[in-house]
């Protein structure tokens, strides 16, 4: 575990000495949570009405926390990483040191996602208050668990790219398949809650990633309750042990079919 | 005591195979058509403890991918390898612990990380304890020379100082063998130098066995008491730097400058390479003609100037190459 750690600090003290190509990431942020604020004032007639359950505050919160982790994954970058990695050979010199490639890239990945996180959530933060004024009432218990859910989710994210990227092994390119997966993530999971979709469709996106990856650390961040967390973090860690085990199976049958020319 | 054993070595690729133009590209759609390419076909060889070896062939030999097997990233079709009496297939991360890898054409380094950062990430991979691995740095550092270079990040250093790093990584978990895969490539003679002098006292301190390919003949020279050849994914040759000299040095280069005009064409055994005016450059085969032969051919008052030296070892390796030697 502590080679992991290190890779982690590695890749967190190299996000550090680049801190400063966030802040074009800031601007995109501001302006999407500038586009969706106005959105919902015009959809809601006034601040005490409810749609599907969220009141406007709750809906804006409810954005700008999936808008951050949408941030912090990151994926086109990662899946491009470890395609080049299968493509061009670099997986193979992964395999002769002594820890797994799985853990290397997840550990690198949320070594550069802490940094975000950092400096995203303190932006999401405070726009949320200039623009809304209140946070969601919590304890520091269920912060924590807010938390959890949130790195959960990051860790999903990032499992589910790394498998994504590892059908490289087999075809030419898995790029299209990523950008499939995050468009279906960005509409279908940072714009609107699970419960904006029709009944019949709600139970299908339960199952899928997004409930897990957006919904369910977003929702507790707005509405918080014991019961939902509980459930949410439950199917969260159900979701990282098929996740990594897929991955795992992918890689172990991917690499004996590896060819390294050259040299 | 052997630490490398390979019996039978056998690696093929599959290569696609595409007919030219449209109607090509559209059938290989249809139906796709593989050509297998042996690169490695049944390769034996025995590497002893402390021995440091070049391991050398022309592009495509299979020397790579050889040596890729050795060190578990390729899986082998048949045969046998034992690296430390581990099979690398099999127990690819026990293996691990024991070897260090330095490909020239790939950095391992954290280009962002400094070298001391670097180090102590290799370290942790290895599973060292903190201060184990401060000591292991503090003598690398001494035995490479990295002082002044230790709080550099990697990115900023120049090309020779990145492969000293890279190998003084290679070694922080003190591995038994080393395979090093081209590591002055790209290099000045000067850094070229320093390498080697670092790779031969690494052996010398550490006793490490080195598997070393090269392009470079002056590396295998200066490094190497044994040579494995490989081309077409055989080995053509398998013996001691010593005997490669003594049993393909048959040849001499002899120049002469003379006073008067001779004619050195018409003699079996002496091929003249050049000739300009009364200057002379002639090879002697030495099963035809010895030295002495040649120069009763020249009247010692006609002499102004003469220089005998042995082929070059980067000829005979292009022969070898070229024709092959059967072991």
């Amino acid at each position: 575990m502590k080679k992991y750690l290190y890779i982690f600090r590695a890749e967190m003290m190299s996000a550090l000495q680049y801190f400063s190509n966030l802040f074009s990431g800031f601007i995109g942020y501001f302006i999407i949570i500038f586009i969706l604020l106005n959105l919902w004032n015009y959809i809601y007639d006034d601040p005490t009405e409810l749609i599907n359950g969220y009141t406007k505050t709750q809906m804006i919160w409810y954005v700008i926390i999936t808008e951050i982790l949408w941030k912090i994954f990151n994926g086109r970058k990662f899946c491009r990483q470890i395609c080049n990695d299968v493509k061009g050979g670099n997986i193979a010199y992964n395999m002769n040191k002594p820890y797994s490639y799985i853990g290397y890239v997840l550990s690198s990945h949320l070594g550069e996602g802490l940094v975000k996180t950092v400096a995203y959530v303190a932006v999401g933060m405070i726009l949320g208050k200039i623009f809304l004024g209140t946070f969601p009432s919590h304890s520091v218990s269920s912060l924590m668990i807010v938390f959890l859910s949130g790195l959960l989710a990051v860790i999903i994210d990032a499992l589910c790219i790394i498998f994504i990227s590892l059908i490289s092994f087999y075809i030419e390119d898995a790029h299209p398949l990523y950008w499939l997966y995050s468009k279906m993530i960005l509409i279908l999971g940072t714009m609107f809650p699970v419960e904006f979709f029709p009944t019949a469709l709600q139970g299908i996106i339960a199952m899928t990633p997004i409930y897990v990856i957006c919904y369910g650390p977003a929702k507790l961040f707005v509405d918080f309750s014991m019961d939902s967390a509980i459930h949410i973090i439950i199917f969260q860690i159900l979701y990282v042990l098929v996740a990594y085990a897929l991955c795992l199976a992918l890689y172990r049958k991917g690499v004996r079919k590896l060819n390294v020319n050259g040299g | 005591m052997a630490v490398i054993e390979v019996k039978n070595l056998k690696k093929n690729f599959r290569v696609k195979l595409k007919e030219k133009g449209l109607k090509g590209s559209l059938k290989s759609m249809v139906k796709a058509s593989y050509r297998t390419v042996e690169a490695v076909k049944g390769v034996n060889f025995e590497v002893q403890e402390g021995e440091v070896i070049a391991f050398i062939g022309p592009n495509g030999a299979g020397k790579s991918t050889t040596i890729k097997m050795l060190t578990g990233i390729l899986y082998p079709d048949g045969g046998d390898i034992r690296v430390l009496g581990i099979d690398p297939t099999k127990e690819r991360k026990k293996l691990a612990y024991e070897i260090g890898t330095v490909f020239g054409q790939k950095e391992q380094l954290w280009m962002h990380l400094t070298p001391y950062d670097n180090f102590k990430f290799f370290g942790a991979i290895y599973d060292i304890p903190d201060k184990e691995a401060e000591k292991r740095i503090e003598e690398i550092k001494e035995l490479f020379e990295l002082q002044e270079i230790m709080n550099t990040p990697v990115r900023n250093l120049s090309l020779g100082q990145r492969i000293r790093c890279e190998i003084a990584a290679s070694l922080i978990h003190q591995p038994k063998v080393l395979f090093l895969d081209e590591p002055t490539i790209g290099l000045d003679p000067v850094v070229k130098d320093s390498i080697r002098k670092l790779i031969k006292k690494m052996n010398k301190e550490y006793h490490t066995t080195v598997f070393l390919t090269s392009h470079d003949v002056s590396d295998i020279e200066k490094l190497c008491k044994r040579v494995i050849i490989i081309n077409n994914g055989e080995l053509v040759m398998d013996d001691s730097m010593e005997n490669l000299k003594y049993h393909h040095l048959n040849k001499k280069i002899i120049e002469i400058k003379l006073a008067k005009m001779a004619d050195f064409s018409n003699f079996d055994g002496i091929k003249v390479l050049k000739q300009k005016d009364t200057n002379f450059k002639l090879e002697i085969d030495l099963k035809k003609k010895s030295i002495a032969d040649v120069l009763k051919l020249i009247h010692s008052d006609d002499l102004i100037d003469m220089n005998i030296s042995n082929t070059p070892l980067e000829e005979i390796i292009s022969e070898i190459y070229r024709d092959g030697v059967k072991v």
